[in-house]
């Protein structure tokens, strides 16, 4: 096994820290004030950019921000998350979606918008992390 | 023997229809969901179907749920039950310090006088208390409503229950006043060294109109259906443990279903017959169970007739509404609850309207993620299980006039007796085939 002393070590630790970053960005620590709010796509990326992201740590010369947390994403993980329409787990998103119509739960019909188009994310936010 | 063709009696014929597509599993895809979906799914129909019962039961209570929950504070609450049973086997039991506490003879029964009910929803749980709860009826995965109060201890005292009660169900047919019987056999076991081969010959040959004598013929030319409700094969079980198999070995595997299809090809023949493989089955283990491969019955198959279903299964015929299992459902409640005979565990499914309420928790299921298809949706006029130790049956009625036949079918490998139904008047009695001479 390969081991590096520092941060901006070879191949193998970049990819490890760039998997940690993408977990960074979803603690809800400091996102919860602005889960409340109606959607801000733009501001929602940069929250978790200075408790994560340590400059120490940047690998590269940019910074990682936009990944596939925008507001979009961002409703669809509220979708996820919200237990009126069951476990999230082990389910596509839209099927999940489309369960949650079929029972009658009126699911929202922006998620059911943006799961069609398909640009985002099809698995739910725990898919493969668990 | 001489063949008179001007008195061939003519078999009645009955229009038959399968309903069985839910319970089929060929579009399912394991995404590695676990069985929280299922239970999400049934709690949510059920849920819904009760808070509709409930205006008509105490219109005047608050409805919540579990975290809505007030101190002191009647209302009513709708949930999955959760049974917590001392004896109930876990896996954790060989890591428990007290070795002492559970027994080394594993009880059939796993029902204990401590059994404590809890009820459970999306947002959480509470204990049941109260003497309307009575835990040896009750079992894991059945949904209710509760009319309680909140006690100072945070339990739930449970005043009232009301459970969904019979589905509606289409009023029995008039069918111009014709006699039509059904035949049911389950656990013919053939294969297996107690089973008598000449028994189940009888009973093909009784079903098939080759025994007796003319009257006898008449009334076997009213049999417009034979439904075998699994265990049909029992493979030699010394074979089955996980060695290479001689080449002898492997076509004594073999030997019982080919019997059970040269037997089954004869009845298939002359009248419809539907095949539901059991838990002894080459079959898949968990609920539903799917149809045994026509592969396997090479000579019945090639007859339309010939019908292989799932476990459960329900068709009608004629619009007479059948459903039933082959007796897992049944035999798992009887091992987490009590009644007084097996009729009562089958009418108790059909009011709380699931039919393997113990599934998945003690009862392998497939892990459902969009529906839950044991649920009942509209009430049988049969409704049987197989497998059991004796013939018995019963006619139910429901609160807005629903009439169900309830039979339990004995295992013919063991009692040689078969059950038969007049889809007339839903009436039943036994046909039994003895071997013995003399007694």
């Amino acid at each position: 096994m390969e081991s590096s002393s520092t941060a901006a070590g070879g191949g193998n630790m970049k990819g490890y820290f760039r998997q940690r970053k993408k977990t960074g960005g979803i603690t809800k620590s400091n996102s919860n004030s602005k889960s409340k709010k109606s959607s801000s796509p733009d501001h929602s990326a940069t929250l978790a950019s200075d408790i994560a992201k340590p400059p120490s740590l940047i690998s590269h010369a940019s910074l990682d921000l936009q990944d596939d947390y925008d507001g979009n994403e961002e409703v669809l993980r509220q979708f996820d998350v919200n237990m009126a329409y069951g476990p999230c787990l082990g389910m596509s998103r839209l099927d999940r979606w489309d369960r949650a119509n079929s029972l009658g739960l009126n699911p929202p019909k922006d998620v059911e918008r943006l799961l069609r188009v398909g640009k985002l994310r099809s698995e739910c936010l725990w898919d493969g992390r668990v | 023997m001489e063949v008179d063709s001007e008195n061939n009696l003519q078999r009645k014929q009955s229009f038959y229809q399968s309903t069985d597509e839910s319970f089929e599993i060929q579009k399912e895809m394991y995404r590695g969901q676990q069985y929280s979906q299922i239970y999400f799914a049934r709690l949510h129909l059920m849920r819904t179907l009760l808070y509709s019962l409930l205006p008509h039961w105490k219109p005047h209570v608050p409805v919540c749920t579990v975290l809505g929950l007030e101190e002191s504070k009647e209302c009513i609450i709708v949930g999955t039950l959760y049974k917590h049973m001392k004896l109930k086997p876990s896996i954790l039991d060989e890591y428990s310090k007290e070795r002492s506490s559970t027994p080394l003879v594993k009880p059939h029964n796993f029902v204990h006088a401590d059994d404590q009910l809890v009820l459970e929803d999306e947002s959480g749980r509470v204990k049941l208390r109260g003497a309307m709860l009575i835990s040896s009826v009750y079992v894991t995965g059945i949904v209710v409503a509760l009319h309680a109060k909140e006690t100072v201890g945070g339990d739930f005292m449970v005043e009232d229950v009301l459970e969904a009660g019979l589905p509606h169900q289409e009023e029995l047919p008039r069918n111009s006043g014709e006699d039509k019987y059904v035949v049911f056999v389950s656990g013919l076991s053939v294969g297996s060294s107690s089973s008598d081969p000449l028994q189940f010959q009888l009973l093909v040959d009784h079903i098939t109109g080759h025994l007796g004598d003319e009257k006898e013929q008449s009334v076997a030319a009213q049999i417009v259906q034979v439904v075998i409700a699994g265990n049909s094969v029992e493979v030699p079980r010394g074979l089955l443990n996980g060695q290479n198999l001689a080449s002898k070995d492997q076509s004594r595997l073999s030997e019982p279903i080919k019997e059970l299809d040269i037997l089954l090809a004869q009845i298939a023949a002359s009248v419809p017959v539907d095949i539901m493989p059991g838990p002894k089955d080459p079959a898949n283990f968990s609920l539903p169970q799917q149809p045994l491969h026509r592969c396997l019955f090479p000579g019945s198959a090639a007859y339309n007739i010939f019908r292989s279903c799932t476990n459960p299964h329900s068709f009608e015929l004629d619009d007479v509404r059948f459903l039933g299992t082959s007796g897992q459902n049944i035999d798992d409640l009887e091992k987490y609850s009590e009644a007084n005979d097996k009729l009562e565990f089958l009418e108790r499914t059909l009011r709380w309207r699931h039919l393997a309420p113990t599934a998945p928790n003690t009862l392998g299921c497939y892990p459902f993620t969009d529906k839950d298809p044991f649920f009942i949706e509209i009430c049988p006029h049969v409704y049987f299980v197989g497998n059991q130790d004796k013939y018995e049956t019963r006619l139910i009625k429901g609160s807005e006039g629903q009439l169900v036949r309830l039979i339990c079918i004995p295992r013919f490998g063991e009692t040689g007796v078969a059950v038969v139904l007049n889809t007339r008047n839903l009436e039943c009695h036994a046909l039994s085939f003895g071997t013995q001479f003399g007694t």
